[in-house]
């Protein structure tokens, strides 16, 4: 059904031509799953929008061949092209949140590929089709989706309407690029879930791209690995796991952290004697609700309900859940940054730091690393600019980064560099206490990887407590030394990591843990 | 509902500052409208016997409060200068300036936004590039210099109106409508050329967005995304910049009535400042604040129609 041969693609938009994409082969049958397994960079993006008619930069050359049922994507005409897409070919995307036109109601936008590729149908029949799509992709109430906002949807939902919208005209190939990344453990297990069952009941080739190589391995029979544009592996997915034959292969499959018995349980008594850093006992806040009447009471909602927690200097305190449980909003509650409406929050250290998810919005756009950098000592009062510069590129290194880092803008950085930016920021007042906010969820497996490592080891160099809040069950795992699992603004389970994640009490953890998958089962 | 409220209180609120503000600035600028009245050789007790029959001599807030005593019971004074109440010279008045604004404005409307679209989609080529030139320049002239070159261009040397030739709607109504035409360009000018800019700006960075893409996976042609898709989240920024625009107008444009002679709101608010004629400028700035305010609200509306994440409270 689909023949991509040969499929070389350049950018023209520098003196040297770039090329992201080199000699990308791919065979896809009707109704078959393939995964496309990667880094960020690695252009299996490039690749995807290729192979859905979506490339059309003036300042890119592309070669090869892409031919779908024997038409070439490349060379046909606009117009046929057109045709093509949302009709035979559908594609949903990575951000949920800003991949569904904000303006417009979701039902409409369910309807848009019919109204394009069957004008013959009336209004009622739209409808009614886009109604029945909605439920088949497990929304409750279609109707009141069908006439809601995006905003009004939360994420896993807006992934099942976007969904729904490539669905619709019930195309061949279904091309999902990182459909689940942006979700939390849960849902992503859910919309996986409901791609599987779409590709059994209607028959639907999908294109499944992806750097979650657990999630890979759940859903696809055959994996294509890309590196640096080229294909570095293909093959049948149970092969090339657990018979992977290129280092680059083996080192992303490593990269994946994972659950094994008794690692580091030696360490776990040298931390239970330090000397207690925060203290937050009986928490409580809720926020005020929006009134629907001028009449009605104003209705509280709680986030916190009554969380208490210690941290041990040196120690490396887990926390997860999915996002809603309260997670970040105890994080701004010991920060300060929120009142809490009842119970305390002690410290014992002074100028507790953070460390936020998102690298690309936390830090100022504007201004230079060094100035960046250079901002905590500079609110603090030290005034010789030498003094300032010196400590921020003693800091540069201590992060892993080069000096000449000083004078760039973040957006000339990697996700990985701006996120030890961040973190060296956040040192830059040496600390006791570091609170670490999903502080790697946005990054890549190999990425998070090597910042977990900076952050251990920064911790060891610089006496550092660490509050890691994620809801990558696994990433806390690699982190931590005791984990507390929260749910709906209440710790619902806490102990040492091989406690709650070996011998897990509460369902929800299990059902966590479950979700997450952690490695060891298939892989024996 | 309770938005409407809050709103009808706000607007109250600042029109009572606004006329308390002006009744306390003419106490504060020397002059005063007795003196104004008699001319300079009047007898000192002429002008006291006159101060004592307008209520001059009482103090600032008695006589605030009672204009707005009368205000409030549809009383808006007689002008000191005139011999007519000052319903009857806003009267006339107000609907001129009004029509200027509103035809200012539909100009701006119909002038930008098929631009700013067109620049948008061509952006990078010859047209794109000829606009945003054109732009630079409109917008670095003001409307009464554009208004004067408007005069030269189409009255002295094209004919096609008469410079001064103001005729009233009530004298012939197209050849009002001809002649607000040109003031209304030299108004609208410099504002298109501001909304052109927006809204070109705006599409582009709108087209960057992940949506976009999405409109495009579905099938559509590039024509079909901007106008289904791009356009209403574009537009969003220009509604304000057409809100703070319009108000901008209703306000400023008396410049442009000095130059093409128009008997607006404008002109008799320039004499009746001069002349020390409270009781005129004090309705005209409420009149004026009422319309600049209400355009808000308006405006305020017309958000929540375009972007569904808007909610009014």
């Amino acid at each position: 059904m689909l023949d991509v041969t040969g499929l070389n693609l350049e950018f023209h938009d520098h003196l040297i031509p770039e090329t992201v994409v080199r000699d990308f082969e791919l065979h896809m049958e009707p109704g078959e799953i393939v995964g496309l397994v990667g880094e960020s960079g690695s252009g299996k993006s490039m690749t995807a929008l290729a192979i859905a008619g979506l490339l059309s930069r003036h300042d890119m050359q592309k070669r090869g061949k892409i031919l779908f049922e024997g038409e070439d994507i490349l060379t046909c005409a606009r117009s046929r092209l057109r045709a093509l897409q949302g009709d035979d070919i559908a594609m949903i995307f990575q951000e949920p949140m800003t991949s569904l036109n904000p303006v417009l109601p979701v039902g409409w936008q369910v309807e848009e590929a019919l109204r394009i590729h069957r004008p013959e149908m009336d209004r009622e029949e739209r409808k009614r089709r886009a109604l029945q799509m909605l439920s088949d992709v497990e929304l409750e109430d279609a109707e009141r989706v069908y006439r809601a906002y995006p905003h009004q949807l939360s994420g896993g939902m807006r992934q099942r309407v976007m969904i729904a919208a490539a669905m619709i005209c019930e195309p061949r190939l279904l091309i999902a690029d990182e459909p689940t990344t942006a979700l939390d453990v849960t849902i992503q297990y859910q919309i996986v879930r409901l791609l599987l069952r779409i590709n059994r009941e209607k028959k639907t080739a999908i294109l499944f791209i992806s750097h979650d190589l657990s999630l890979v391995r759940r859903l696809c029979r055959r994996v294509v690995v890309m590196q640096g544009g080229g294909i570095v592996e293909s093959g049948d997915a149970e092969t090339v796991f657990f018979h992977p034959k290129e280092p680059y292969t083996k080192k992303l499959i490593a990269a994946i952290p994972r659950c094994e018995k008794g690692e580091e349980g030696g360490e776990q008594d040298a931390h239970g004697g330090g000397r207690t850093l925060l203290e937050v006992s009986n928490v409580r806040i809720g926020f005020a609700q929006e009134r629907r009447s001028l009449f009605e009471k104003r209705k509280i909602r709680p986030v916190l309900r009554g969380v208490s927690l210690t941290l041990r200097e040196g120690e490396v305190l887990g926390l997860v859940g999915e996002s809603g449980c309260g997670k970040s909003t105890l994080a701004r509650v010991i920060l300060g940054l929120e009142r809490q409406d009842a119970g305390s929050v002690s410290h014992f250290s002074e100028h507790p730091q953070m460390v936020f998810q998102d690298p690309y919005g936390s830090l100022n756009p504007a201004r230079k690393v060094g100035w960046i950098l250079e901002e905590p000592l500079r609110i603090r009062g030290v005034r010789a600019p030498r003094e300032r510069r010196e400590k921020a590129l003693s800091m540069l290194q201590k992060v892993g980064l080069g000096p000449e880092i000083a004078d760039r803008y973040p957006r000339q950085l990697s996700g990985g560099q701006r996120q030890r930016v961040c973190i060296g920021a956040a040192l830059m007042l040496e600390p006791k206490l570091l609170i670490a906010d999903e502080a790697v969820s946005a990054l890549d497996v190999t990425v998070q990887d090597q910042i977990l490592e900076l952050l251990l080891s920064l911790k060891e160099e610089m006496g550092l407590s660490v509050l890691f809040i994620s809801h990558d069950m696994r990433v806390v795992y690699r982190m931590s030394d005791r984990v507390l699992v929260m749910r709906d603004g209440q710790i619902v389970e806490q102990g040492s990591v091989e406690q709650v994640y070996f011998a897990p009490c509460h369902p929800y953890t299990k059902r966590l843990l479950e979700a997450a998958d952690l490695g060891g089962k298939r892989a024996g | 509902m309770k938005y409407f409220l809050k709103k009808t209180a706000g607007l109250l609120a600042t029109l009572l500052a606004v006329s308390f503000l002006v009744f306390a600035a003419f106490a504060v600028i020397p002059g005063d409208p007795a003196t104004a009245m008699l001319g300079t050789e009047a007898t000192p007790a002429r002008v006291e016997a006159l101060r004592e029959e307008l209520g001059l001599n009482a103090p600032l807030l008695v006589r605030y409060l009672r204009w707005i005593g009368d205000f409030l019971r549809g009383d808006f004074g007689n002008s000191y200068r005139y011999n007519m109440s000052v319903m009857s010279m806003i009267g006339d008045k107000l609907p001129v300036t009004l029509t200027l604004t509103a035809i200012s404005f539909v100009l701006i409307v119909v002038i930008s936004i098929p631009l700013g679209v067109a620049c948008a989609r061509y952006a990078g080529g010859m047209l794109d590039h000829a606009i945003v030139v054109a732009n630079q320049i409109i917008m670095a002239v003001p409307a009464f210099f554009s208004g004067i070159l408007i005069t030269l261009v189409f009255g002295l040397i094209l004919h096609l109106f008469v410079p001064g030739g103001y005729v009233s709607w009530q004298q012939d109504r197209l050849a009002f409508l001809g002649y607000m035409i040109f003031p209304s360009i030299a108004i609208a000018l410099p504002k298109s050329a501001m909304a052109v800019k927006l809204l070109r700006t705006s599409i582009l960075s709108e087209m960057k967005l992940d949506y976009v893409r999405t409109a495009y996976s579905r099938g559509n042609g590039t024509r079909a995304v901007l106008y289904r898709h791009v356009l209403r989240n574009a537009l969003i920024p220009v509604i304000t910049f057409l809100g703070m625009a319009l108000a901008d107008m209703v306000a400023g444009s008396i410049i442009v009535e000095q130059v093409f002679n128009i008997p607006g709101l404008g002109r008799i608010l320039l004499t009746s400042i001069s002349n020390r004629d409270y009781p005129v400028v004090q309705a005209i700035i409420v009149c004026i604040a009422f319309l600049v305010i209400a355009v808000n609200f308006l405006v305020d509306l017309l958000y929540k129609a375009v972007d569904p994440r808007i909610t009014l409270d």
